[in-house]
């Protein structure tokens, strides 16, 4: 700090935690209204403290009595944006590791048009290609399925490039040296590269399961079978009640279950995740 | 320990650029040979060839009776040095040093044992259980060193190990370098463009200059009897200075400012001549023995020696003079400089050979 | 200058290669394909034959004022989104870097939307704005303002931004951080010697040090706003009311699963892919001069 200047100090904590309030708000108000039952909302406007229905709403969800608008549990649903996250998370970690290995250490005829179409990917984000990819995941028989739900995702040229990117920021003489000491292309990945990739690979299961967990579009198009619903994407099925009477507390205990995994790993790897984010500037 | 023969090595990169020219070098068994000369004269890529990290574009690499232009480094029994050390970030001391004998399959116990000798013989059994970041730049060397003698190869190669040191750790390694070798015994190229750690630790030195071989001899005879031009002007420090000069017959030399030298050997030339002196070789003496007048513009005083620079009498030379540091001077004083008749060399202008 | 040390192998790099460019070529580049060859066809309402018709979608399209509508939406969306973001993150950012007592305590509060989905954004910020239970709503009724979203379309706009935004909010206050941290300390210094108060120095110093960050993230927000907003539509507005909130995606999501119009959403998604490109080769540009620096 440069210098001393009392009233500006306590104009930035005054806007940091006006920030934070406004930030902080939609949480307050969805934990207040897990916590009471269904009839409070009728009255005509959002309690603003605690009840104490939370026990009662969380099991209602997690074991689904019939409340919720789909015939699947939150538990149920809970486990396949698990297994949905990690498939994808480490998926994505596997391949565009191997590739950018083989693009960086090897010289090999079609490189450059690996690179290429790798790079490619960049510029096709599922929503431009919803239908032609809809129409060979049904081809392929992968509707309803946890490979249909994961495997056209997978594919990252981003993860691919910021795995290239560290590559080559690795000294040349590192692996000189690996290969005087007797080391080939597997040994090298195995005992240096791998090691020292630990903190982004790190950095970049965060981002990468964050991405897998909230998926939205494409668990909703190519899940017909409530069996394969993730909770991020339920959420809005739930909204759809036949009563007209919308279900908000047991709505908002699904959404905190929904939002508790993701927002747990950013906290706890906050530092290292923060990192890799920034990384994928350059 | 094994002799290493280097015949007609050319080295062309892709883009066309030849790095290496035809180079025919024989490394006698045990010899510590110093490759030296300017950044980019292919000193290092030599030394990679040899490694096995760069390909061989022609020619025959042997090292003791075989061939090895195409085995894998780790194949040709050979240990590097780095420049920037190159040790595993993540691994401890001794998992660096022991990783290139864990590779080759040998024994838990061998490996300890050897690790350990190793350690001891370079004084860092301390820093075993450390990591690199840990360490300073001179302990850092020193693993870097114990890498390479861990695996007791048949030749070490060191690509500028010590450029990455302070000038006080610098001459320290080099000795310890020095000792090391001759203790084991090991055949030894070393890459540098510092021509004074080539002069003291080479048994033979090798000057290179855009890809070809200049000199190849001990430091002394390239210091007393450089073959040409680059190799007078590189190895020696302070480095030598150069004048044009006439020869008005085989034993007689003119000098820009009139002075005639009579040379102690007639020279086979005639005409223009490029005369080489060493600052060293031009000792004070009273006005009428003096070959030229200097007077003096700067003087660095230096402790045992002082040097002085001033332009050569009627030219735009720039002169430097090596005197004792008894004598005090000042600028502006001019001082008559007599040459040492002996030590006089001739370069040809044109090829820049020496003219003997 | 060297080779760069490389692994010589024949079999091993296209093992390597091979699990992601299988994946890339199957789910990515086909698809791709698929939608540019049936952007050029036109399918018979019982979808019993297909005929080429050339360019004959892309100029329906273009002659569909339903189409430039909502072009016109995901502009205004993009750029509300973009500039309301960034501009609340690196107001926020700007106090933080200079906060002492705190600092990560207010960054670990201000960063984990960024880990919430965008659906989720949606779902709290519509119970907020219910009309019938919502807070906000109650609140501006006592001011007299009755705010019907479902029925407004600037208040559809002002809901889907808000949601849109907070989720994005912590993406662009990372960087705006990490961006003022990156600032040395002695050009801040330098000027406050040559006597700029803060606020000058934050516009004439920091503020200019900044821009490669800020563009960054202005293409990083409109790809946001252009993509993954869907999610926050779909859950709120579903494009409502009338067309007001129809972005482009949306659109081909809803001509292409809802309407079943197959050579339209194609010719769509084509033109999507035409601004993802354009946006890619924007973001690569700048990258590029600023490896120059």
């Amino acid at each position: 700090m440069v210098e001393n200047r009392p009233w500006l100090t306590l104009t930035r904590h005054i806007l940091l935690w006006l920030g934070i309030a406004v930030i902080s708000l939609p949480i307050w108000v969805a934990l207040v209204a897990a916590t009471h039952p269904t009839s409070a909302f009728v009255s005509g406007i959002l309690p603003l403290w605690f009840g104490d229905q939370a026990v009662t709403n969380l099991v209602a969800v997690l074991s689904n009595d019939g409340g919720l608008g789909v015939s699947v549990s939150a538990t149920r649903m809970l486990w396949n944006s698990f297994v949905m996250a990690m498939v994808i998370a480490v998926g994505k970690i596997v391949i565009s590791m191997m590739s950018a290995y083989a693009i960086v250490y090897f010289r090999f005829p079609g490189r450059q048009l690996c690179f290429w179409l790798i790079f490619i990917t960049l510029m096709l984000p599922v929503e431009v290609r919803i239908l032609p990819t809809y129409e060979v995941v049904a081809n392929l028989g992968l509707l309803n399925s946890y490979a249909g739900l994961t495997i056209p995702l997978i594919a990252s040229a981003t993860a691919t490039f910021l795995f290239r990117q560290f590559f080559m920021s690795v000294p040349d003489s590192l692996l000189e040296a690996a290969r005087i000491d007797g080391a080939g292309p597997i040994r090298f990945f195995k005992d240096i590269l791998l090691p020292l990739s630990a903190n982004n690979i790190a950095a970049l299961f965060v981002i990468l399961f964050i991405y897998g967990w909230n998926q939205y579009l494409w668990p909703l198009l190519i899940t017909t079978d409530e069996q394969y619903y993730t909770i991020v994407m339920a959420i809005k099925r739930l909204m759809t009640s036949d009563n007209g009477l919308i279900p908000w507390n047991l709505i908002m205990t699904t959404t905190i279950l929904a939002m508790l995994p993701p927002v747990i790993v950013v906290l706890a790897m906050q530092k290292l995740f923060v990192k890799g984010l920034i990384e994928q500037e350059k | 320990m094994a002799s290493l023969t280097l015949t007609h090595l050319n080295k062309t990169y892709p883009n066309g650029f030849t790095a290496v020219h035809d180079l025919n070098l024989d490394i006698n068994d045990g010899e510590f040979l110093v490759l030296v000369g300017p950044s980019g004269c292919g000193k290092s890529t030599t030394l990679r060839m040899v490694a096995g990290l760069e390909t061989v574009s022609s020619g025959d690499l042997h090292i003791g009776d075989q061939r090895v232009n195409d085995l894998e480094p780790a194949d040709r029994d050979i240990a590097m040095v780095f420049q920037n050390y190159a040790l595993y970030p993540h691994m401890t001391v001794y998992k660096n040093m022991a990783y290139g004998l864990k590779n080759r399959g040998e024994s838990r116990a061998d490996i300890d044992r050897k690790v350990r000798e190793a350690a001891q013989t370079l004084d860092i059994e301390h820093l075993l259980d450390a990591k690199p970041a840990r360490l300073s730049g001179g302990q850092r060397q020193r693993v870097a060193m114990g890498r390479a003698i861990v695996r007791n190869p048949q030749v070490f190669l060191f690509d500028e190990p010590l450029s990455n040191l302070d000038a006080k750790l610098r001459v320290q390694m080099r000795i310890e370098i020095k000792r090391l070798q001759q203790r084991f015994g090991t055949t030894a190229i070393y890459v540098t463009h510092d021509q004074v750690e080539a002069m003291t630790l080479a048994d033979r030195l090798v000057v290179m200059n855009g890809g070809k071989v200049e000199q190849v001899g001990p430091p002394i005879e390239l210091y007393e009897q450089p073959a040409s031009r680059f190799v007078a002007g590189f190895i020696g420090s302070p480095a030598m200075n150069f004048l044009t000069a006439h020869l008005e017959n085989p034993t007689t030399l003119v000098l820009p400012n009139g002075q005639r030298l009579e040379l102690p050997q007639a020279v086979d030339h005639s005409g223009e001549v490029m005369l080489g002196f060493r600052p060293e070789h031009l000792e004070s003496c009273s006005p009428e023995q003096s070959d030229f007048t200097l007077s003096v513009e700067i003087i660095e005083p230096l402790g045992a020696d002082t040097l002085l620079y001033g332009n050569f009498p009627d030219t735009d030379t720039l002169v430097l003079a090596e005197q004792s540091g008894k004598a005090r001077f000042h600028s502006g004083e001019r001082i008559p400089l007599r040459f040492d008749r002996q030590r006089l060399h001739l370069f040809d202008p044109q090829t820049e050979l020496r003219i003997t | 200058m060297h080779d760069k040390s490389v692994f010589q192998h024949r079999l091993l790099p296209y093992v390597l290669v091979a699990p992601q460019l299988i994946i890339t070529l199957v789910f990515f580049i086909w698809p791709a394909g698929q939608a540019l060859y049936q952007s050029f066809l036109v399918e018979d309402a019982f979808g019993f034959s297909t005929e080429f018709v050339w360019f004959e979608n892309f100029i329906y399209l273009l002659s569909d004022p339903e189409y430039w509508t909502s072009i016109r939406v995901t502009a205004v969306f993009s750029f509300w989104v973009a500039f309301v973001g960034m501009a609340l993150a690196l107001l926020l950012a700007a106090m933080a870097d200079k906060v002492i007592r705190g600092s990560r305590f207010y960054q670990t509060l201000l960063i984990w939307p960024y880990a919430v989905a965008p659906v989720v954004a949606a779902v709290l910020w519509l119970m907020l704005f219910s009309p019938s239970i919502g807070l906000l709503p109650f609140w501006l009724s006592k001011v007299g303002y009755q705010w019907n979203h479902l029925a407004n379309s600037v208040e559809a706009n002002i809901l889907v931004i808000i949601a849109s935004v907070w989720k994005q909010f912590s993406y662009n206050f990372i960087f705006f951080i990490a961006g003022l941290q990156a600032i040395p300390r002695s050009l801040i210094e330098a000027a406050a010697i040559d006597g700029a108060r803060p606020f000058r120095r934050f516009w004439q110093i920091v503020f200019p040090l900044l821009s490669p960050t800020a563009f960054f993230l202005l293409v990083v927000n409109v790809v946001y706003a252009f993509f993954e907003t869907f999610a926050v539509i779909h859950a709120t507005t579903q494009g409502g009311p009338g067309n007001s909130t129809k972005t482009l995606v949306y659109k081909v999501f809803e001509d292409g699963f809802i309407g079943l119009d197959l050579g339209s959403s194609s010719a769509q998604s084509v033109l999507l892919m035409v601004i993802v490109i354009t946006l890619t080769v924007v973001q690569f540009r700048y990258v590029e001069k600023k490896v120059q620096y």
